[in-house]
């Protein structure tokens, strides 16, 4: 999967959605991110493998501590995504390759 | 997109159309075209020759587009400067290739030097959308509603 496909992927969960919440106040250990949640840890450590694959989190060992903490770049992709020019020349280009797709069939009949 | 070292955005665009270059070329700036950014322009001013100016409003919202061509090399490429809100009074720059694919056309359009900014990407309707849908998210169920931080 592509790097967007991915973030989309690790936002359309409520848990995640919830694990990136509580990160956004700043880092946190492994059992503190999951004691939210009425999950078993297992599943808590799926999430966080997917939204470490969409380089939403990452992981910084602290002296015996792993803390976990936020990284909003990727969501910088889904803007881009939706970028104000992007949609806008996608949009003309269409029409302007449509114009001259219609032009061709005219010409056959 | 790709983001370069001075914090800009390009878009690149890509589409074969089945005409030979030179009609592809004198049609992209003919306001008359439907998809040419001139097309269906509130007010158009349209002097698309090395060092010439346009200048166009968006009919919907009246939005003014100015901009100055750099290169006008017949069939094969256009380049003009691009100026509007979108791009923050920024001059950003708008590149079309048009190279033969057999009888069609492989134009492409590169948007490039564009600002990568908050208050950019505050234009983006579809950003502002998913950024409300993914708050509210974050704030449904027994968790805590969290500003979301975008690190730089």
């Amino acid at each position: 999967m592509d790097r967007l496909s991915d973030v989309l992927t690790a936002i359309s969960h409520p848990t995640r959605r919830a694990i990136i919440a509580q990160l956004s106040n700043g880092p946190a250990r492994f059992l503190d991110v999951a004691k939210p949640f009425d999950t078993a840890l297992n599943s808590v450590t799926k999430h966080l493998k997917l939204l470490e694959r969409a380089g939403l989190i990452e992981r910084q060992k602290q002296g015996r501590e792993v803390l976990i903490s936020f990284r909003g770049e990727p969501l910088r992709d889904v803007a881009g995504w939706v970028h104000h020019y992007e949609r806008f020349w996608n949009e003309r280009l269409d029409q302007f390759a449509q114009y001259f797709k219609d032009k061709k069939k005219k010409e056959k009949r | 997109m790709t983001k370069n070292s001075q914090n800009t955005l390009e878009f690149k665009f890509e589409r074969t159309i089945p005409a030979p270059p030179v009609e592809v070329f004198d049609a992209w700036l003919n306001p008359q075209i439907p998809g040419t950014p001139w097309h269906e322009a509130g007010k158009l001013i349209l002097n698309p020759k090395v060092d010439g100016f346009f200048y166009w409003t968006f009919k919907p919202t009246g939005t003014p587009h100015y901009g100055r061509f750099t290169e006008v090399e017949r069939p094969v490429r256009i380049q003009h400067t691009w100026v509007s809100p979108n791009t923050l009074g920024e001059e950003s720059t708008v590149t079309v290739t048009f190279r033969k694919q057999g009888e069609n056309t492989l134009m492409t359009l590169v948007h490039s030097d564009l600002p990568d900014d908050d208050k950019a990407r505050s234009h983006e309707r579809g950003w502002n959308y998913f950024l409300d849908k993914l708050v509210d998210n974050l704030g449904s169920g027994s968790h805590r509603q969290a500003p979301l931080a975008i690190t730089k």
